[in-house]
């Protein structure tokens, strides 16, 4: 039965919801903007590459440069849109 | 809804369209059945999975789109020949110069680019067919449907009438009431999803399926640009998607992401459209550029002239051909830091492609030239892209642009990026890889003969724009005054128009000329050409290579021929795995275009029902289990003993 | 066939580790699809009209319970591939099993929560923020309940043919499709609600 619930996957599991219930304290804690949105942020981006590396064994293959070159890509095209389209449409609107 | 609102009345040039295109249906379908070929088609091409073929019928129906959107520019130069002319009403002239841009753009050049990748990649780096052939035929059923999807709306329900780019709000219900742009919306997505496939398809094609000792820096030029080009495709679909998905929201299901109340914010269409449109630009350059690298180093006789600068080169276009997208919209009102900053992002990207241009230069110093039809089309290239390229550094000076924008000045400048770029690269792609197809070459008076015409055409055509941009002419005016002055040049421009068509029609009758008078080439390698796709006898088996080819350097085949070092080695054939054939792809599209069409008159029940049609596609899909057929080795000899006599 | 034994089954064949391979390039596409619907919903989340803005809307409860979910769900789908791997079959169905059930419930609970909005008023013509919510959220779900029916299409080949390379093959990338979906998920949580909530 224990070698069904590998201890990397266990880890993973704990720590996502961790990371979750941490986020969540944003709404309850009396911070600023910035402090909450570095806090969304920073768990984020923990549990992307949680799922990542842990769930989904980015890493296993000799491919892997290719499969990590393939995200960082579609992440720089997707910051780009996002921060992109807020500096075009407001924050550098006249 | 009526009939006459289903059906597009009260122009006398539709009708007649509309008795054409019954015709042509009934001719093709009596056709089709007196000569007995329902088979054949359906056997051979509506199912096949061979990369080869599906490139044939992406580059058939490309140049069908270039005859639908050249009689468009057409009717437009015909329209501006002469101050207040009456030939077509504004409404008219609205719909055809949007279906102009869309078709040329998204039916013709990205097809006609794509069936390139789809004939010559897999033979350039060696392999037997794209990875996922069987997804290859969905990309292309689903192109097509997209495709007839948006062609369909000039008959039944309207053309779309708000430009190419479709801007809100003009493109918003309220001002667009017709169904229209919702056949601008759905038809695109369709396709869309197709390209998107193809990026995926390719990718992995190239990066996993190369023939032993190809690495990639040892990858021809072409296949290199095709490579980069899917990256852009992969992630700059996947905007399109999203801007199109909330087009038909807003205008199908209510939604207020563009609309002028509740919150909508209209110049986010804009904005999303041309995240995805400025990529698109490097997607449909980036093969032309491919093409151009190959041609110029196999008829210059030499290696092409600093090939990593010309890799480093495209790899940084393609990251920066996401930062520039801005530019197409100075004028709508952003504050400085924005202008200034995608001033110098597009600024900045005419660096790499300036080094690209030098890089072909040098490879034509000290070269053996020889003249060929697509080495002509290659050398007109240089200087009339380097015209058009400068007029575009002119256009990305924000400040200046206020004076450019939306003129004519604009049109010529990419028209003078566009045509020499794309349309002459891949016209000098067709006639390069044309006797790889089908065992001969097109006849070389006759090619010349079209391309003088269109470049002579061409230059007559749009060098007036540019000065009647300057004087002030708008673009998608549909008429001016003879106080403007704007008459003479207009006139000339159409003459350009005229000529250049002239010179699409000797083309096209080159196919047939040479179809029957050109001498049937025997060996496969009629230019004395460098890459590993001429090593394969002409026109090429459907298992491409009998033996895996082995590569030692760049310029594969050359190599070979130089040194004397066999290609492929000693030793008896071994039996070849190939994909089966399927009619899935081709109902799929047949579904996803009905699917569309529902949902354009918003008829909703039919619609989920198609819908419900391709999850049961997607099931059937899943369930099969089809593990291809194969080759015998016996087959495969006697099949190489035909074709190459008795040489190997 | 070129066919390498000390792969995982699932990579065995040349043709299928090209699969997975061109599916994470395909998870690279989704990734720039979403960050669009974020770029949109970003640009209009304070755009609310006359319609009620995402702080009066938002029931973190639902939220939190549909996050467990998912998140549960994502866990048991990579347990499913490691039973896989051991070559265990039925532990892996059962674990693909609860995944799917746990991804109903999801659903279960963003429908309720549609419904529920849909009742106080906020409706997709509402208003521009409304409209970048529902279809930022809908795409999402759209993606959760395909990711249903595929996993359930694959249950039923597990069942009929056992692991095989196919099946090893499909169970696989259907793998990597719903570790992504929790990831979109986490985003969701976290910048729509959260950061609405706050």
């Amino acid at each position: 039965m224990a070698r069904l619930f590998p201890i990397r996957h266990v880890m993973g599991y704990i720590f996502s919801l961790v990371l979750s219930f941490v986020a969540l304290g944003v709404i309850y804690w009396d911070l600023t903007f910035t402090a909450a949105m570095v806090i969304l942020i920073i768990c984020a981006a923990i549990q992307a590459s949680l799922q990542l590396v842990l769930f989904m064994h980015i890493g296993e293959t000799s491919s892997k440069k290719t499969l990590y070159l393939n995200i960082a890509y579609a992440v720089f095209v997707g910051l780009v849109t996002v921060f992109g389209t807020l500096f075009t449409m407001i924050w550098g609107f006249r | 809804m009526k009939w006459d609102e289903f059906f597009v009345t009260g122009e006398p040039m539709i009708y007649g369209a509309m008795v054409s295109i019954v015709l042509v249906s009934i001719a093709i379908l009596v056709g089709l059945t007196y000569f007995k070929k329902w088979g054949y088609l359906w056997r051979e091409w509506l199912t096949t999975v061979d990369h080869k073929r599906i490139g044939v019928m992406y580059i058939l129906s490309a140049l069908i789109m270039l005859f639908r959107g050249g009689v468009d520019a057409l009717l437009m130069r015909t329209q501006l020949a002469v101050p207040e002319s009456g030939f077509l009403d504004s409404q008219h002239y609205n719909e055809i110069f949007t279906t102009h841009g869309v078709i040329m753009i998204l039916f013709m050049a990205m097809p006609f680019v794509i069936g390139l990748m789809n004939v010559v990649v897999p033979l350039q780096i060696g392999a037997r067919d794209v990875a996922f052939p069987r997804l290859n035929a969905v990309s292309f059923w689903l192109f097509f449907a997209g495709a007839m999807l948006f062609n369909i709306s000039f008959v039944i329900g309207g053309s779309p009438d708000a430009g190419w780019s479709a801007y809100f709000p003009l493109a918003s219900l309220e001002f667009s009431p017709t169904v229209g742009n919702n056949f601008y919306s759905l038809a695109l997505q369709i396709s869309g999803i197709g390209t998107l496939m193809t990026g995926v398809n390719f990718i992995v094609t190239i990066l996993k399926m190369r023939a032993p000792g190809m690495k990639l820096m040892r990858m021809p030029m072409f296949t290199w640009s095709v490579l980069i080009t899917n990256v852009i495709i992969l992630f700059a679909f996947p905007v399109l998607t999203v801007a199109l998905a909330l087009m038909m929201f807003d205008r199908i299901f209510g939604s207020q992401f563009f609309t002028m109340a509740n919150g909508g914010m209209d110049m986010l269409w804009a904005n999303l459209f041309w995240v995805w449109g400025h990529p698109e630009v490097y997607i449909v350059i980036l093969p032309a550029f491919g093409i151009f690298s190959d041609i110029i180093s196999t008829f210059s006789k030499k290696n092409l002239y600093g090939y990593k600068s010309m890799v480093f080169s495209m790899v940084i276009i393609s990251l920066l051909s996401f930062l520039v997208w801005a530019h197409h919209f100075y004028t709508m009102g952003a504050g400085a830091m924005v202008n200034g900053f995608f001033s110098i992002t597009t600024m900045l990207i005419a660096v790499p492609t300036g080094v690209k241009i030098f890089n072909w230069l040098f490879t034509l110093r000290k070269g053996k030239i020889s003249f060929t039809s697509p080495m002509l089309y290659a050398m007109a290239f240089i200087p009339i892209f380097t015209f058009g390229g400068v007029t575009g550094v002119m256009l990305a000076m924000a400040s200046a642009d206020y004076q450019y924008h939306n003129t004519m000045f604009l049109v010529a400048h990419f028209h003078y990026v566009l045509i020499p770029g794309t349309v002459f690269g891949v016209l000098a792609g067709l006639h390069y890889w044309f006797p790889k197809l089908f065992g001969f070459r097109l006849n070389e008076a006759r090619a010349k003969l079209a391309f003088w015409l269109i470049v002579v055409g061409f230059n007559v055509a749009f060098m007036p724009l540019f000065f009647l941009g300057l004087q002030g002419m708008t673009r998608r005016m549909y008429t001016y005054s003879a106080d403007t002055g704007f008459g003479p040049l207009n006139f000339i421009a159409t003459i350009g128009a005229f000529v250049l068509a002239i010179g699409f029609v000797v083309l096209c009758y080159n196919f047939y000329y040479s179809f029957r008078h050109s001498p049937r080439d025997e060996h496969g390698d009629p230019w004395d050409a460098r890459t590993l796709e001429w090593s394969t006898p002409s026109p090429v088996p459907v298992y491409n290579f009998a033996k895996v080819p082995h590569v030692e350097s760049q310029d594969a085949f050359w190599h070979s021929k130089k040194h004397n070092a066999p290609l492929y080695k000693e030793g008896p054939y071994e039996e070849i795995h190939m994909p089966n054939n399927s009619g899935q792809p081709f109902i799929l599209g047949v579904i996803m275009f009905f699917a569309g069409f529902f949902l354009v008159f918003s008829w909703f029940t039919p619609a989920i029902i198609a819908g419900v049609g391709v999850v049961i596609m997607l099931a059937l899909r899943s369930f099969e289990r089809d593990h291809g057929y194969h080759i015998s080795a016996k087959e495969i000899a006697a099949t190489e003993q035909k074709l190459r006599g008795d040489s190997v | 066939m070129k066919i390498n034994d000390a792969l995982p089954l699932e990579y065995r064949t040349e043709e299928n580790s090209n699969k997975i391979f061109g599916f994470w390039l395909f998870l690279g596409a989704e990734i720039v699809l979403f960050s669009t619907l974020f770029a949109v919903y970003l640009t209009l989340w304070n755009r609310t009209g006359s319609g009620p803005t995402g702080k009066e809307l938002f029931e973190i409860n639902g939220v939190i319970w549909e996050t467990v979910l998912l998140l549960t769900s994502s866990f048991t789908c990579g347990l499913g591939i490691h039973a896989m791997r051991l070559g265990m079959k039925k532990p892996m169905m059962i674990f693909f099993g609860i995944t799917l059930l746990l991804g109903l419930g999801f659903l279960g609970i963003e429908i309720t929560e549609f419904v529920n909005y849909v009742h106080e008023g906020a409706t997709l013509q509402t208003s521009a923020f409304l409209s970048s919510l529902f279809v930022l959220l809908g795409t999402h779900g759209l993606h959760v309940t395909m990711g249903f029916l595929w996993g359930t299409g694959i249950l039923i080949q597990i069942k009929r043919q056992g692991f095989t390379d196919e099946t090893a093959n499909k169970s696989f990338i259907f793998s990597l499709y719903w570790h992504f979906l929790d990831v979109v998920w986490i985003f969701i949580f976290s910048f729509v609600y959260l950061k609405g909530l706050m």
